[in-house]
């Protein structure tokens, strides 16, 4: 019995001592992501782990805190509900510096009844569409130089402009866009943005009474590119917003876009297309907010990742309001995972208060190739290669296929393409 | 706001019409559980909760220093933990009002002729001691307030090395085994009110199925708590040793008082490999009961855990039990149902972790928000890295049966591996006009009709339950859903 001692030591280490790998004796921390960023740190960074649902929302999206004052917005430490899978280190400090670098220049081309003006942040126009829903989101509006506002006229049709944003600097930079579609217009707008930037952007969407609105933006930057971007859209009486977000460049993307029914009948498609290679963050955080009767909300977003550490969140919440009566909602968003170390969340959050909806739904999937289609491509005589490749296409062009511009959908074949060859190599 | 209100008022005008047509309705639909006994120790017991309160109860107990360690290491993290900020609404629970131990008798029963008469009565007009009598149960434990006052299991169970303790009792005659497992699974640390009954635990179940050993008709628990403001903490632990299979019941309701009580239990099991658990819980607490419950198992090699998760009655439920698959081809599945009726909110889901290779789980949920009560499911999913070749599906429905209802939907799937397949759908639907219309249209009253269309809904679940449980869920929902239309 001499070693009596050394053995009651370890016994108490061992007495509830978690059996689990990864736990602590304060449970687990699901999102370690931004602990070394916590200004706390230690235990109490761990504050928010709650064992039974680590990191899980705040009761509601309909209490998310929105202003044009940045300031209403505590400091961001990484541990809230819609920063928790963002790397605030890697955000160029967009959500807490002064944004006073240069933003990237707007070229307008092929505007046939669009205008684009260059307005003052105080122009009535601006903030007509939408209120800032997080800090980095005020931080961009506090330091917009200008505004860019490029109206669709009203009862026009057939309109099809380019807006290209093409960044040259690596300072943190703000911009504002306005877009407005009036009433009973059709258009389609292409928002491209290309080069290096480090950028923080509001893009306010006001879809007026019976317009209809195609809105694509692509976020095909270099490399090293940081930008958050926040589109708010505000959706009129029986008006109709198909927004497209297709993603592939930069190091880190958030875009967060959010829409809002204003009157009876409108109707909002949400597509999205991402493809992350290794390193890239890209994160969509949608939001669709059903306050108005006999509304319709479609949410499809589909993604691919390859190579190491390449990441990709998507949020989608949707909000019936109890004043939503007759809402037909769905939403869904499909995950494709090609090669090891990369990793998709998702997350689709449905709340609803009324029980008089026409339907609501949501789904979510992440996979990674299905074996059966390749055997069966493969028994076909094509290649594995070749298989490969088609099996992802085909995944991707469900999305692909809703945009209808052709230059458009061209250069995304060719990108898909291209990134597909860079995993064979 | 007033279109609310018009409708709250609406619907009562049609409750009070359907009464006057039917006064033999009247009563039936209220709680059934909601009287209570005469209590001295409850009414005398102490509220509040500091270090004196934990030292009394592990003395009281006469327990090991280990323990009391252990507690008063709840105590610290209970203090310093915040209360979530998601969920429900638990503002309304006040710690400093609430009884946190209450002794009922000084001994514990083997027969239920030895109990005194208030508690034999209670568990008599639960039906509790019949259900013994036709051997639909292997083994019973029956907890009132915080300490189990009735125990008994069955001798060829008993023969075979199957353990069935109430907690504290486990804790003295097999202090070696218990010291082995408490804790492990769900930390002192864990969560605010994972830590509180660190604390303060009392009572519940400790089970211990040896190698091989098939435990072929349920053990069942029954927990009721009595005393107004009371705070039950008990403690369950559960091994299942190597391909052993045991199916644990549990049951609870409380009566009605005008103040809230709070339930906050720790479950903790472990199953080894080639082991399968059941555990199945039918909630049945009155609507001043917070019940705010941690439950988590871990899954070995081939193991297989099964929480089928009923929740009917309460003010307010946070419950997520949660599978760790820790061994390749370990299984997890959670079956949930929740009722949530007027005043009620029912935030439950469920949390899968893969972490070996293989391992499989399955979310199915299903509930039911009626008269302005408030359902949730919120799940979450993990994948870790080295999880290659998980499987995982999630399928939540929620049905609405009227207007001022809520249903809500939080689905967290992680996945940081590949080799995986994961799958998540939900959908919300309410009770559609054509539905009741072909129903009725056989002659049914709308009622009956509004209570197939419910009982159709939660069918896949109730086929899952023991026979006698599927009856009792049945006439549950029958009573949850009378008034209901409107």
């Amino acid at each position: 019995m001499t070693d009596t001692a050394t053995h009651t030591t370890g016994e108490k280490a061992r007495i509830g001592a978690p059996s689990i790998s990864g736990f602590t004796e304060e449970g687990e921390n699901l999102s370690p992501m931004n602990e070394a960023a916590s200004p706390i740190g230690g235990a109490a960074s761990k504050a928010h782990s709650h064992g039974g649902g680590a990191g899980i929302p705040d009761s509601s999206r309909a209490g998310r805190l929105t202003s044009y004052n940045v300031d209403d917005f505590p400091v961001l430490t990484g541990r809230e509900e819609d920063f928790r899978f963002t790397p605030l280190k890697r955000m160029g400090g967009l959500h807490k510096n002064e944004l006073v670098g240069v933003a990237p220049e707007l070229v307008v081309t092929d505007a046939n009844v669009s205008t684009l003006e260059t307005v003052a942040m105080t122009d009535a126009r601006v903030g007509s569409a939408g209120t800032p829903e997080d800090r980095i989101s005020a931080n961009a509006w506090k330091h917009a130089a200008e505004a860019k506002v490029v109206t669709i006229p009203a009862n026009s049709t057939g309109e099809q402009v380019t807006l290209t944003y093409t960044g040259t600097s690596t300072e943190a930079a703000a911009s504002h866009l306005v877009l407005i579609a009036e009433a009973n217009s059709e258009s389609v707008v292409v928002i491209d943005h290309v080069g290096s930037a480090v950028l923080a952007q509001n893009i306010e969407i006001d879809v007026r009474e019976g317009a209809k609105l195609t809105v694509i933006s692509l976020q095909a930057w270099d490399e090293h590119a940081i930008h958050a971007a926040s589109h708010l859209a505000k959706v009129g009486k029986a008006a109709h917003l198909k927004h497209i977000a297709v993603t592939y460049g930069g190091d880190l993307v958030r875009l967060t876009p959010s829409a809002h029914f204003e009157g009876e009948g409108g109707e909002v498609e949400l597509f999205g297309l991402y493809f992350a290679d290794a390193g890239q963050h890209l994160e969509h955080r949608l939001f669709v907010d059903h306050a108005t009767e006999n509304c319709k909300s479609n949410v499809l977003y589909k993604g691919a990742l390859q190579g190491k550490d390449a990441h990709t969140v998507w949020v989608g919440d949707v909000l019936i309001r109890k004043e939503a009566k007759g809402t037909n909602s769905y939403e869904a968003n499909r995950n494709l995972v090609l090669t090891e170390g990369a990793r998709a969340d998702s997350v689709p959050n449905l709340e609803i208060e009324t029980g008089l909806i026409d339907g609501a739904g949501h789904a979510s999937t992440t996979g990674r190739f299905d074996d059966e289609h390749l055997f069966y491509l493969m028994s076909r005589g094509i290649d594995e290669k070749t298989a490969r490749r088609l099996v992802v296409r085909g995944f991707l062009n469900e999305i692909v296929q809703q945009i209808r511009v052709p230059e458009i959908e061209e250069r995304l074949a060719e990108t898909i393409e291209r990134e597909l060859a860079a995993t064979d190599s | 706001m007033t279109d609310q209100i018009a409708q709250d008022s609406t619907d009562a005008g049609v409750i009070t019409e359907i009464l006057e047509k039917n006064p033999e309705l009247q009563g039936i639909g209220n709680y059934e559980y909601g009287w209570s006994d005469k209590n001295d120790a409850g009414a005398n017991a102490r509220r509040g909760i500091n270090e004196d309160v934990v030292r009394n109860i592990s003395e009281l107990k006469s327990e090991p220093q280990w323990m009391l360690d252990m507690r008063l290491k709840g105590l610290k993290y209970f203090d310093r933990k915040p209360m979530p900020t998601w969920g429900a609404d638990l503002s309304g629970i006040d710690f400093d009002n609430i009884k946190y131990f209450v002794r009922s008798t000084e001994k514990q029963a083997t027969s239920w002729e030895d109990l005194p008469d208030d508690i034999k009565n209670t568990y008599d007009k639960l039906g509790i001691p019949e259900a013994e009598k036709q051997r639909l149960v292997s083994g019973v434990a029956a907890q009132y307030e915080s300490e189990v006052v009735y125990h008994q299991l069955r001798e060829d169970l008993e023969k075979q090395g199957v353990i069935f303790l109430d907690t504290d009792t486990a804790l003295k005659e097999h202090e070696d085994i218990f010291k082995e497992y408490f804790g492990t699974i769900i930390p002192v640390g864990d969560n605010k009110f994972a830590s509180l009954n660190t604390a303060t635990w009392s009572g519940g179940s400790f089970v211990y199925v040896p190698k091989g050993v098939h435990v072929d008709i349920p053990l069942q628990a029954y927990f009721r708590i009595n005393t107004e403001n009371m705070g039950q903490f008990e403690r369950t632990l559960i091994i299942a040793d190597e391909d052993s299979y045991v199916h644990y019941i549990e049951g609870c309701t409380a009566p009605i008082y005008t103040s809230d009580s709070l339930h906050s239990a720790v479950v903790e099991i472990i199953v080894k490999k080639g082991a399968r658990v059941r555990y199945t819980t039918i909630q049945n607490w009155s609507n001043n009961v917070y019940n705010l419950v941690t439950k988590r198992a871990v899954c070995e090699e081939g193991a297989t855990m099964e929480w089928v998760d009923g929740n009917i009655g309460s003010k307010v439920t946070m419950k997520y039990p949660a599978v760790y698959l820790v061994g390749e081809h370990a299984k997890g599945e959670t079956l949930s149902i929740a009722f949530a009726g007027a005043g009620q909110h029912q935030d439950t889901g469920s949390k899968m972790v893969h972490i070996a290779p293989n391992t499989s789980s399955k979310i199915v949920s299903k509930s039911v928000a009626r008269n302005g009560g408030r359902s949730a499911y919120r799940g979450l999913v993990q994948v870790r890295e080295g999880a290659k070749g998980a499987r995982n599906s999630v399928e939540c429905d929620a049905l609405l049966v009227d207007q001022i209802s809520r249903s809500d939907t939080y689905p967290y799937i992680d996945v940081r591996e590949d080799d995986v397949t994961m799958g998540h759908e939900a959908t919300v639907s309410r009770v559609s006009e054509e539905q009741l219309f072909y129903l009725m249209s056989r002659g049914m009253t709308e009622e009956e009709a509004m209570g197939m269309i419910v009982r159709g809904f939660v069918e896949p679940i109730a086929r899952e339950l023991p026979m006698e449980y599927a009856m009792e869920l049945n006439r549950l929902i029958e009573l949850q859903m009378e008034g209901s239309v409107g």
